[in-house]
Parts: C-alpha cells; sequence; structure tokens
C-alpha cells in the first residue's frame, strides 16, 4: 500500500451542472440547440492550453451525465483563506505581485477572472502563488451557461453588482483581497444582501479604501501601512473603472516595493518532474477515479431520480415540476498521486530519462492489442516519455518518430505525431493567419448545412465552438486550394485533424493540407470522375488478388463500389467510422502511405465476408447503407499485411502526386478503359524480377506450347490458353500437373502471374483464375515480349520432363 | 446570467499612410471593427492588407495599431457603459433594493454557502433506507409484507364489490316488485322517491367503504415506513455479523429463490404472457458511433405491465425487480394514451395495492391539475389568441393532445413511471397522421424526458392505440407503425446527445387481439428501419 503524502496532492477538481435550456429546444436553424454543457466544454478546451507559473494548469474538463461539468485543475499549497495567520507586509506584497502578475497574463489573453477570491488564490510553502479555477466565468461564457451566480458578494465591484463589469472589475476585486490581506477580512458574518449595499454606498465616498478601514475600525492599522502599498490599494479602489490602474501598472509598482527574491526552485527530477498532463494521464489509466473522490467528499450528489420526476410537460416542451437545480458547491475535491507513486515505484531512476540512441527495451504488452496497450500504465508511461524526447528533436528525428509511430502512438501526444508523420514545419501560425476565413464564399451555404451533421456525437465537435473552427478550416482550405472545390465529405475529413488539435487551427489546418495532396491527390476537382474511377478500380483489383471467391461473387452480382465505396475514399475512411476508430486507421495510413487505403477497403470487404457470400444485390445494398461494426484493430493489421505482401506495381495509380516513372521495368500505366476492364492488377518488370529472386512468384505461360517450347521463362509452367475452358470454373479442367503447381504456389502465398503474348488472352485468362478463386493472381505488363526484351537472362527452354509431364 | 447582453458597437479604425509620389497626400484607410472584437486582430489586419492593397511594408504597424485600436476601444466601451451603471447609482436613478434583492435571491437558490441550511428531505431518507433493504437479505421480507398488506386490500376490495353487488340485487329486487305493482298499490312519486333511497344508500355505502380503504391504505402506509425505519436500524446493528447464512439467496423462500436463479425471462412476464407474440431485436443506431438498443415488439395489453395479483406465486419475481431497481438510475415506464387521464383500468391497478412512497394516484393527479392549471391555461389563451376564433373553442379541458403527465408509482407491475398522454382519440383513428401530429411530438417530450430522468426502459403502444378497431386495416397499421418506427428513431437518437442515461430498452406494443399475420409483417417492418446488429460469430481457431 501506499502512503499520502501532502505533495502529492497534484490536482483537484470542482463541479457544477451547466444550465438546461427551458421550454422550446430549437434553435433557429431547427437543430436542437447545444446543451450549455458542450458550449462551456468548447469554451474551455483554451483553457487547457494556457500556462503561466502564476496559474494552476487546466487539466481536464469532464462532461458528466445530466449537464454535470467536472472541472480538473492542477493544484499547490492551500489557499489564502486556510492561512489562519497573518502575512508580513514583505509576504503581502509578494502575493501580490504574483496575483497581479498572473491577471495581467489573463488580461492579455482576452480572459476576465471575476470570480476571484481567497479561496482561489494558492499559497505554497515557499511563497509561491497560483490562481485557481481562473477560468469559470470565461468557460461559462461570462455566465450565462450557468444558472448561478459567479463570485462571492464581498469580492464584486460595485459595477458587477449593478450588472455591468469589464476586465477592470478584477482590478476591483484585486484591491479588495489586498485590502483583506492588509487589515484583515472584511464584513465577516454579514449576508450576501447587506454585503452589496455596503459595497453600492461606496460609490458616495472620495477614498473607497479608506472608508472600509474605517467601517471596520482599521483606520490607524490601514494608515501604518507603507505609503507605497497604500497607493496600490487606492489605485485599485477607484469607484470608476476608467479611473483604476490596469494591471500592468499594478505589477510595475508592485515590483518596485517588491523586495523579497524568489528562491531558484530546483526543478523536481523523477515521477514529480513529468509534465502534470501526463502525471494525470497515467493517474486516470493507474485507476485513478476522479468522480469517485468528488462522491466521497459530497460534491456530487445523487438523489434517486424518481424523487425528481417533472410532473407534466406540455406539448411545446415546457416542463412543470420536477428537478430542482442542484446547487453551486465551490469546493473542492483533491486527489493524490499516490497511486501512480506506488504503481511506477519499481521504475529506475534513469528510465524517466530515455537517450535517443540507446537500444530501446521490448515491453511485454507490444503484442497485445492496440486498445489494451493505450490502456497500460506502464507501457504508456515508457511509450510517452520516449515520444517526448522525440517530438523534442523533431523535425530532426522524423525517422525515428515514423519508426515508433510504426508500432503505436500514444493517444496523448497523437496530435503532435501526426504532424510529425505528416511533415508539419515552419510557422504555421503565421502562415495560418493570413489566409482570410471570414469573407463570405459561395459554399458557406453547403458547409452550414454540412457541419451540424459532421460526428456530433463527438461533445468538442457538436459545440459552437467546434462548429465555428470547422468552419474556418475548410474555408481556409478552400481558399489556399482554388483547383478544388468543396465535395461533401471534406467536413468529415477535417473532422479528426480538428478532434486532435482543438485549441490549435493552424496545425490542424497544416495536418489538412499536407494530407490531402498525399492521399487524396486530385480528389476534390470539380470533376474527380476519372480520378474516383481509377482508384475504386484500383480497389477492386485489389479484392480481386486478395480475396477472389468474394471479388467474383460482387462481380457476378454486378455489386460496383461505385455503389459504396466513394464516401470510403473520399473520405479515408472518416465519413463512415467514428473518431475514436479514425484515429486508429489513420495512425496506420500515415505511416503506411498512400497505398493502404487500397487494402483497408478490402480489409474491411473481408470482415463482412461470410455474410457478403450469401447476399444478393439488395442485401448488400442494404447492408452498406449503414456499415455493421468493423473491428478496426483487425482491420488495420490485416490490411497492413496485406499491403506489405503486395507488389508495389500492382497498386499503382497515375493520379497521384509523386513523379511518374520513366524507367521501363517500373511502368504498368495503361490505358483507363483497359484498367476498367481488367480484374486482375498488372505487375511490372522490376516487381517481378525482386519475386523471382525470392522465388516467390509462380509464372503461368498461357502461350501456345510451340512457342513455349522454345524459350520460356525459368520455372514457368505451360498451360495453352486454347485448350482452356473458360466456362469450367475448376482448377482441375486446367491439367494435373497446373493444378498441382498451383495449388503448391497457393499454399505457399506465392504470386501467380500471368503471361502472355497478348492481353487480350492474358486478361481472359487471369479472369477465369479468379473465378476459379486463386487468390494474388497479376498478370504482365507489357507481356512475355516486355520480358524477353528487359530480362532475357530469365528464358530458357523447358526441361524435358516438364514437357513429357505436359504431354 | 449577471452580466447584461449589451450590443455590440462598431466603432470606425482610421489610419493613413502616405502615397508613393507625395509624402502630404494621405491614403485613408477607415475599417469598422465591432466592439468587443471576437476574432484576431492580426487576422482582420491580413484581410484588410489584402482587400486594399495595402503596401506588405505597413504590415507590423498595422498590427500594432489595430491591435492597440482595439484594446483602447474595449477597455472605453466597458468602461463607459459601467461609469454610465455607477452615474445612475450615484443619482439614485436604479433600483438599488431590487438588484440587490436579486442578488440575495440568485446567492440564496444557487449558492450552498449561502442557502438556508436544509437536511435531507424526508423522502429521500426514506428512499436512501429502503434502497438499502431492498438490497440486503430483509428484501425477502419486505416482499413478503408487501404481498400481505396487498392481499388485505386485495379482500378489502372484494369485500367492497361484493357489498355492493348485495345492495344492488336488493335493490333491483326491491325495485322489481315495485314496478310490478306500479298503478296498482303504488304511485309514480313512490317510486321516485325509492329511487332516490337507493341512490343515498348506495353513495353511503360506496362512501364508507371508500374510508375503510382510505383508513386501511393509511395505517399500512404508516405500519409499512415505520416497519422499514425499524428493519433498518436493526440491520444495521447487526451488520456487522454477516454470516452466508444471511445471504439473500439462502433465506429466500423457494418461489422467489427459483425467480432469481431460474432463467429470468419467462417468470419477469404476466401470467397472462404465456403464448403471446413477440419479437426482439438489438438494434444499432447512428451513422458513425453506434449506439446499441434492445426493441422487442409484442402484442400485449400495456395495463399487464402494471396490474399485479398478489394471490400469484410468480408475481413476486416481477415485484422484486420493480423493488430493486425503484431508487435506481434504471427505472422503467410506461407509456398510457387517454383522452383524460388517468384511463380507469390504471386507477384500479394503482389501488389493487397501497402505494407505500408516493402519493397515491388520486393525489398526484390532484397536485398534477393544481400545477398544470396555470402555465397550461396561460399556453391555451395564447393559441386561442393565434387562432382565428370558433376553432377549436369547444374543448374548455385544460390539458390538451400530446400534453403529457406523469405519475410514479411503487406497486405496480413492471413499471415506475407512467406517462400519461393525452390524445385526441378521434384523429388517431385516422390513417393519415403525419410526423407533427400532437400525439407524435407528445411522444418525443416522452422520449426527452425519459432520457433526462434515468428511464432506461419504455413501452409504448406501437400503433398509438390500445385497442383494435374496425379501421385498423392492415394496410392501416403497417402505415401508423412505420410513421412511429420511424419517428422514435429520430426521437431516440435526439434524445441521445441530451446528455441524459441512455434508453435501452424499447417496447413496441400491439393491440393483443392483433391478428397474427399483421404481427408478423409488423415484425418484418423492424429490421428495415432500424439496423439489427450482426451476431459477433465466433470462428474455431485452426
Amino acid at each position: 500500500m501506499y502512503q499520502d503524502n501532502e505533495d502529492d496532492y497534484k490536482f483537484a477538481a470542482c463541479t457544477y451542472f451547466a444550465k438546461n435550456h427551458p421550454g422550446e429546444t430549437c434553435g433557429s436553424n431547427g437543430l436542437p440547440l447545444t446543451p450549455s454543457s458542450i458550449t462551456i466544454l468548447g469554451l474551455a478546451q483554451r483553457l487547457l492550453t494556457i500556462e503561466h507559473p502564476n496559474l494552476c494548469t487546466y487539466l481536464d474538463i469532464i462532461r458528466g451525465k445530466h449537464e454535470r461539468i467536472i472541472v480538473v485543475a492542477e493544484v499547490v499549497g492551500k489557499s489564502l483563506s486556510d492561512f489562519k495567520s497573518k502575512f508580513t507586509i514583505n509576504e503581502v506584497v509578494n502575493i501580490a505581485h504574483q496575483v497581479a502578475d498572473a491577471l495581467k497574463f489573463l488580461h492579455e489573453q482576452g480572459i476576465t477572472h471575476r470570480t476571484l477570491s481567497d479561496d482561489n488564490i494558492l499559497v505554497d510553502g515557499e511563497g509561491r502563488v497560483k490562481l485557481f479555477n481562473y477560468g469559470l466565468y470565461y468557460m461559462t461564457g461570462g455566465g450565462n451557461e450557468v444558472s448561478f451566480p459567479l463570485g462571492l458578494p464581498k469580492y464584486l465591484s460595485p459595477e458587477t453588482i449593478l450588472n455591468g463589469g469589464g476586465p477592470a472589475a478584477d482590478v476591483w476585486t484585486f484591491g479588495i483581497i489586498l485590502l483583506e490581506l492588509c487589515i484583515g477580512k472584511l464584513w465577516q458574518n454579514l449576508k450576501p444582501g447587506p454585503i452589496l449595499r455596503r459595497i453600492l454606498t461606496l460609490v458616495h465616498a472620495n477614498n473607497p479604501a479608506e472608508r472600509m478601514a474605517r467601517e471596520h475600525d482599521c483606520y490607524d492599522a490601514y494608515k501604518q501601512l507603507p505609503e507605497n502599498l497604500r497607493l496600490v490599494i487606492e489605485k485599485c479602489l477607484k469607484i470608476y473603472p476608467r479611473e483604476r490602474a490596469t494591471f500592468s501598472e499594478i505589477v510595475d509598482d508592485l515590483s518596485q516595493i517588491n523586495t523579497s527574491e524568489m528562491a531558484e526552485v530546483k526543478q523536481p527530477r523523477g515521477l514529480m518532474g513529468c509534465k502534470l498532463q501526463y502525471l494525470y494521464h497515467w493517474w486516470q489509466l493507474a485507476g485513478g477515479d476522479i468522480q469517485a473522490e468528488l462522491k466521497k467528499n459530497g460534491l456530487i450528489k445523487n438523489s434517486p431520480p424518481i424523487l425528481s420526476m417533472p410532473i407534466a410537460i406540455l406539448l411545446d416542451g415546457c416542463t412543470i415540476g420536477g428537478k430542482t437545480g442542484a446547487l453551486f458547491d465551490c469546493r473542492i475535491a483533491k486527489y493524490s498521486l499516490g497511486l501512480l507513486k506506488s504503481r511506477l515505484s519499481h521504475i529506475s531512476a534513469h528510465d524517466y530519462y530515455p537517450l535517443m540512441h540507446e537500444r530501446r527495451k521490448q515491453y511485454d504488452a507490444v503484442s497485445l492489442p492496440k486498445i489494451i496497450r493505450e490502456r497500460d500504465t506502464e507501457y504508456q508511461f515508457y511509450r510517452l516519455l520516449w515520444f517526448q524526447r522525440l517530438l523534442h528533436g523533431y523535425p530532426y528525428t522524423a525517422p525515428y518518430i515514423r519508426a515508433e509511430a510504426e508500432i503505436d502512438i500514444p493517444p496523448l501526444v497523437r496530435g503532435d505525431v501526426w504532424a510529425a508523420l505528416l511533415g508539419v514545419v515552419g510557422d504555421i501560425e503565421e502562415q495560418y493567419e493570413r489566409i482570410d476565413k471570414e469573407t463570405p464564399t459561395p459554399t458557406d451555404r453547403q458547409i452550414d448545412v454540412d457541419i451540424p451533421r459532421c460526428h456530433q456525437y463527438c461533445w468538442l465537435l457538436c459545440g459552437s465552438a467546434g462548429h465555428r473552427t470547422l468552419k474556418r478550416l475548410l474555408k481556409a482550405w478552400l481558399l489556399m486550394n482554388p483547383q478544388y472545390v468543396y465535395w461533401q465529405g471534406l467536413d468529415s475529413l477535417t473532422a479528426p485533424f480538428l478532434y486532435l488539435n482543438f485549441c490549435n487551427e493552424a496545425r490542424a489546418f497544416a495536418c489538412l493540407s499536407a494530407f490531402v495532396p498525399k492521399f487524396l491527390h486530385n480528389f476534390f476537382l470539380k470533376d474527380n470522375s476519372m480520378v474516383i474511377k481509377e482508384y475504386l478500380a484500383k480497389f477492386w483489383q485489389m479484392t480481386a488478388f486478395h480475396e477472389p471467391e468474394l471479388a467474383s461473387h460482387l462481380h457476378e452480382i454486378n455489386f460496383v463500389p461505385e455503389l459504396f465505396a466513394i464516401p470510403w475514399f473520399l473520405t479515408m475512411f472518416s465519413h463512415v467510422f467514428p473518431l475514436h476508430k479514425i484515429v486508429h486507421l489513420w495512425d496506420a495510413l500515415l505511416v503506411e502511405g498512400p497505398s493502404l487505403p487500397l487494402f483497408m477497403g478490402v480489409g474491411i470487404l473481408r470482415q463482412l465476408r461470410d455474410t457478403l457470400l450469401e447476399s444478393g444485390f439488395n442485401e448488400c445494398i442494404l447492408l452498406f447503407s449503414d456499415l455493421p461494426e468493423i473491428d478496426i484493430g483487425e482491420c488495420v493489421k490485416e490490411s497492413i499485411d496485406m499491403c506489405r505482401s503486395s507488389p508495389r506495381s500492382i497498386s499503382y495509380r497515375r493520379f497521384t502526386n509523386e513523379a511518374r516513372t520513366k524507367e521501363p521495368m517500373d511502368m504498368v500505366e495503361i490505358p483507363m478503359e483497359m484498367l476498367f476492364a481488367e480484374i486482375c492488377p498488372r505487375i511490372s518488370l522490376s516487381d517481378f524480377f525482386s519475386l523471382i529472386c525470392q522465388d516467390k512468384s509462380c509464372v503461368i505461360d498461357i502461350r501456345s506450347n510451340l512457342l513455349y517450347e522454345k524459350s520460356c521463362i525459368e520455372g514457368s509452367i505451360n498451360v495453352p490458353y486454347s485448350g482452356v475452358h473458360l466456362g469450367q470454373h475448376e482448377l482441375r479442367a486446367l491439367g494435373l500437373n497446373p493444378q498441382r503447381v498451383l495449388k503448391e504456389a497457393m499454399k505457399v502465398k506465392k504470386t501467380i502471374v500471368v503471361a502472355s503474348a497478348e492481353d487480350e488472352t492474358a486478361q481472359l485468362f487471369s479472369d477465369y483464375l479468379v473465378k476459379c478463386s486463386v487468390p494474388r493472381v497479376c498478370i504482365f505488363h507489357g507481356g512475355i515480349s516486355a520480358v524477353q526484351t528487359h530480362l532475357p537472362s530469365l528464358f530458357t527452354t523447358p526441361a524435358p520432363p516438364n514437357k513429357n509431364g505436359n504431354k | 446570467m449577471d452580466t447584461e447582453t449589451l450590443p455590440n458597437v462598431t466603432k470606425t479604425f482610421k489610419y493613413s499612410f502616405p502615397t508613393c509620389t507625395n509624402e502630404d497626400v494621405l491614403f485613408k484607410l477607415e475599417v469598422p471593427v465591432e466592439i468587443p472584437h471576437s476574432g484576431s486582430t492580426r487576422e482582420l489586419v491580413q484581410r484588410v492588407i489584402k482587400m486594399f492593397h495595402i503596401p506588405v511594408y505597413l504590415e507590423d504597424e498595422l498590427n500594432e495599431r489595430l491591435a492597440n485600436f482595439v484594446a483602447e476601444e474595449t477597455k472605453t466601451f466597458h468602461n463607459e457603459r459601467d461609469e454610465k451603471l455607477l452615474n445612475q447609482l450615484k443619482n439614485s436613478e436604479l433600483n438599488v433594493e431590487g438588484i440587490v434583492r436579486n442578488w440575495e435571491k440568485l446567492f440564496k437558490e444557487n449558492v450552498v454557502d449561502f442557502a438556508e441550511q436544509k437536511g435531507t428531505p424526508d423522502e429521500e431518507v426514506f428512499a436512501a433506507a429502503y434502497h438499502k433493504l431492498v438490497h440486503s437479505p430483509a428484501l425477502e421480507t419486505i416482499l413478503q409484507v408487501e404481498n400481505s398488506y396487498a392481499k388485505t386490500v386485495k379482500d378489502t376490495l372484494k369485500n367492497r364489490d361484493e357489498d355492493i353487488k348485495k345492495l344492488t340485487d336488493s335493490q333491483t329486487e326491491e325495485m322489481e316488485e315495485k314496478m310490478k305493482l306500479l298503478h296498482v298499490d303504488c304511485t309514480e312519486e313512490e317510486i321516485n322517491q325509492l329511487v332516490s333511497r337507493h341512490l343515498e344508500q348506495q353513495i353511503v355505502v360506496a362512501g364508507r367503504w371508500g374510508s375503510t380503504l382510505d383508513a386501511l391504505a393509511h395505517t399500512q402506509r404508516a405500519q409499512h415506513r415505520a416497519w422499514l425505519m425499524s428493519t433498518l436500524d436493526q440491520y444495521h446493528d447487526s451488520s456487522a455479523l454477516t454470516t452466508p447464512s444471511n445471504s439473500p439467496l439462502g433465506t429466500f423462500s423457494p418461489a422467489v429463490g427459483a425467480a432469481l436463479g431460474g432463467p429470468p425471462a419467462p417468470l419477469s412476464m404476466a401470467p397472462a404472457a404465456q403464448g403471446r407474440m413477440e419479437e426482439s431485436f438489438t438494434i444499432h443506431l447512428g451513422s458513425q458511433l453506434k449506439q446499441t438498443h434492445n426493441i422487442r415488439i409484442v402484442a400485449m395489453d400495456l395495463l399487464d405491465l402494471c396490474n399485479v395479483d398478489p394471490d400469484n406465486p410468480t408475481e413476486s419475481s416481477r415485484r422484486l425487480q420493480t423493488s430493486l431497481s425503484l431508487y435506481s438510475s434504471e427505472l422503467s415506464g410506461v407509456v398510457l394514451l387517454s383522452e383524460s387521464p388517468p384511463s380507469p383500468r390504471l386507477a384500479a391497478a394503482a389501488t389493487g395495492s397501497t402505494e407505500y412512497h408516493f402519493c397515491d394516484l388520486d393525489r398526484q393527479m390532484r397536485q398534477i391539475d393544481e400545477q398544470v392549471k396555470e402555465p397550461a391555461e396561460d399556453r391555451n389563451a395564447a393559441r386561442r389568441g393565434s387562432q382565428p376564433a370558433g376553432h377549436g373553442g369547444g374543448s374548455r379541458k385544460t390539458l390538451r393532445a400530446g400534453d403529457v403527465v406523469m405519475t410514479r408509482h411503487s406497486n405496480l407491475g413492471d413499471v415506475h413511471v407512467v406517462f400519461h398522454l393525452v390524445v385526441d382519440d378521434h384523429s388517431l383513428k385516422s390513417g393519415d397522421i403525419t410526423s407533427r401530429h400532437p400525439a407524435i411530438l407528445g411522444l418525443r417530450n416522452v422520449l426527452k424526458a425519459a432520457c433526462s430522468n434515468d428511464v432506461t426502459s419504455i413501452s409504448l403502444p406501437l400503433l398509438l392505440r390500445h385497442e383494435l378497431s374496425e379501421e385498423m386495416t392492415g394496410a392501416w397499421c403497417a402505415r401508423r407503425a412505420e410513421l412511429v418506427l420511424k419517428c422514435v428513431k429520430g426521437f431516440v437518437l435526439e434524445a441521445a446527445g441530451a446528455g441524459g442515461a441512455e434508453l435501452r430498452t424499447l417496447h413496441f406494443a400491439l393491440p393483443p387481439a392483433i391478428d397474427a399475420r399483421v404481427f408478423a409483417s409488423l415484425a418484418t417492418l423492424l429490421p428495415t428501419i432500424f439496423r439489427i446488429s450482426n451476431p459477433l460469430k465466433f470462428k474455431a481457431a485452426g
């Protein structure tokens, strides 16, 4: 067991309920209103990225059941309100200086605190100050998304009480806190009403600070304060916001008064030196449960739902009776890292600092499925540290990142890794800034229609923040790619990048911009029919190559890929699967390259194989209209296997952005009409040559036996085309020897290469083989004559025993 | 909510730079900017540069100037508004008392620190106690006690019915005799007197029985609640000594034990369920992320879900399930259609035994009437205003078609919550209702309320009719079923986004008397509307 230690409390959670929408629940666009909790979730994402030494880092925003929001953030030390002893003037100035620093930073970011109080100013043992949950006002849209009032009565500025108040209200609150630190708590034991009345009467005072001190019988104490400090307080506590100092002035003033030097704290080593986000992530993986602790502290109370049932709902949606909203409780629950510490206690110190060129250890977990690895504390611990190291060195470490990403990608840094895999470099923020995302364009209408239908189950994407960003991304991309038009599906394609880079629009855009040319070159042309047709034809050939039985069945019932596979490839499956599956699919895609999607298509068909084989055309249409669950892990594994075991040239496409090869040995390009007619792909001479060298091919020569006997490719067998009955779909019909050779070849997964003198016979014979369910059939590009020209050394005269066997 | 959303203002950003030929002649640039500005000023600068072909060397300067401009204007925007407010306050132009009261109310009603200290409400204490006890070895005893109480009520009801019948019989007899003597021995006057006397007698008897029943329910309720609370105390005291012999299974009577151990499906249904037509499916909803739901189509009377027969031993397993989940977050509900709720048959089922947890149905309905009256009448008035006079003025009821009232029950067979959907029977008979029909919209509200109140299993009449009638032909049924199924599909998807509980099980009930062929055709309709999840196929290794 582990012991809880004061220092182990690294983060804390607080929770509240978002507002419920009353009555009618449709927005102006006819769609249901976004629940407040979703809006809060979207707004709060930005807070997760804010880092400042005097601000507690936000770690997580969780949306619970029934509009509950849970905010997880860093904590240190204890709050000002928990300090019982009085601070010395020096300490006060030091604290104030740091608080002002934090607030100055927030105001520069355009964030108003509004809820500053002695509860959420945390001070640690060394006098270091951090503000906790400073974003409540920001994430609730200025309090609009919650039903409770923000802030504590005594810290409200006069104009806030009058339902106004801008950023300058924080200055007032800061002044009150400073005054309290100097002369003690104000208005203790008073109820909100009287406090607010007193604050409002201050507007008639010339010097509100002095007046408050007098009211509390502390005038003498107040007068004894150093004059410069008093001046700061009075600058803050001006009635008119215009007259109040700004935080940058206050910071300047205080830094002159502040004499205490912050002791340089040594960065802790080992576990406590890791990024807080990582610690939180590992803690969750190790079984940390945010809700459990909140329940234990009574911050989540579950009253039985039957007791809070409404009593009636009118036709227009007006609900009568029922739940009265739970009260806002500003208490927090702290979490100890003890659990994680004990879980990782056996890890040696130098494992925290992996060296780049060290031989990597193998972890047992590698053999487990990806989903399990992603939940394994220790495995993620090693992976995250290692990836952190690699990403630190990007772009110089790009090859290492690629190699590691091939194994898996830790979910926490997936956005960074994807950007690295896509080769995103440079000042992407500035580039993105230069693009006009606001000016209306004719496609806006379509985009507006599509966005509220794009991956809306994802809470990030279904809020207004998500919608707005997605629209900006799409508009920016269209503007930067004038050769392309908006095809429906582009929204789905953008969604994964937005999901992973929610607060980093520029990077999402850079990723999308790098992704499209690599995987979907020319797919978004106004006339993309040829590109798509070629892609589908290739996909169909790959299906025949790896799944001949299925392919011939689908050919037979005339169920062509145009009927179902266009959204697959146009969106790289992002329209078909939920995000948590897409990320695994794309992890593989980004590593393996642009030919993998073809095989992923085959992988999906393979999973549906049994159903498809017994379905007719109509059942197939129905099946694909709403794709059944697919095991993505399995699909990815198989498609990678297929992709790697297929000769590169068979998946060759002309419409890519890769340079065209001039080398005749590598050429497989044929006119489009021919491509659409051929069921089996063509193999290039160089691929064939390497297959021969590895003894992974079986050549079937279908010329007449006269020509064959004259000279043939070494090791090939002769099945004269003229003697084949194309109607009989059985290998036996080919004769004993060819059947034996083919069976043998299929057993060891050799590639079957059909060699002929004419294209037409090669095509017909290869179709025949596919119908006989022979996998891995392909055609020589250029036929026998091409081999004779370029690889004459492969030719020989057939050996006599072979001849005897044939005769 | 405490900041008034003021309309944004538009300020003009002015900038000028010298022309290339003459230093003194300036190009003037004016850009209206909305304050507070929501986007990035740097992006705005880029747009301006592009649109007006501003020389790029001015970019940095523009960036700085515009940022300063926006910052300055935003500050002024806030300050001016606040200054106005403060001046109003100084000049006593504001209702300070009102503002302060408003804040007081907000703090008091919404924030724990300022709220009045309230203990846990009684019903929650009782709920917690009951929930704990039904998940303890005391469960069996509780059920037995409840069952025996229910039997008493049932016997009393039987006695009442017999008594009333006896009275009616004797009255009929007397009346018949008198009638024979009419115009012979007695006058019409006398007959009329007799009639009114009989009526009085009836009222007296019914009243007597009513008060007996009321008293019975009252004592039962008080006794039961007191007993439960004392049992809880005992349980607390003895909880340290939990021995295996104390375990729930060991102490169950054979009937309940069998119910727990045996296959749950056949036992969880009413005895009448033997041989009724039903078919179940597991479906996926959603285009990318799929949610799984169970749906069942069944020919049954929805009131069978409510009725309990205390004399039938197998009923205890139904009650067991209902009691266990009463205070859980997996409630089950039923949608009952009626022109004016509650339907008499439900009332009979609800008064068949004593309600220990909630108010009895009558009182619940009265409370609902009271609370619904005002908002509903406001609504009706508004509707009347918008509609041409004379149209639909006939109905004077507060509740209109499509409204839903909800009652809670602890003593029904399978359900905790009854959604009474007010319908217009006449319009539902018509063959062509649309998805905007009040009954359908009401259904939408029901499903949404179910989701947001943890009702995870719900039964509803698929054809929006409880009984068969002559116009309900096969084609009529198919059309209606298709409409309801498609709408429900949409509503379930929509409700899932609201962040409540998942509607795990949907029962679609058809009138019990439905023709087997019609049932079969409707059952085949289901897989065409919903995507049936593929059964998981395990392949033998190798």
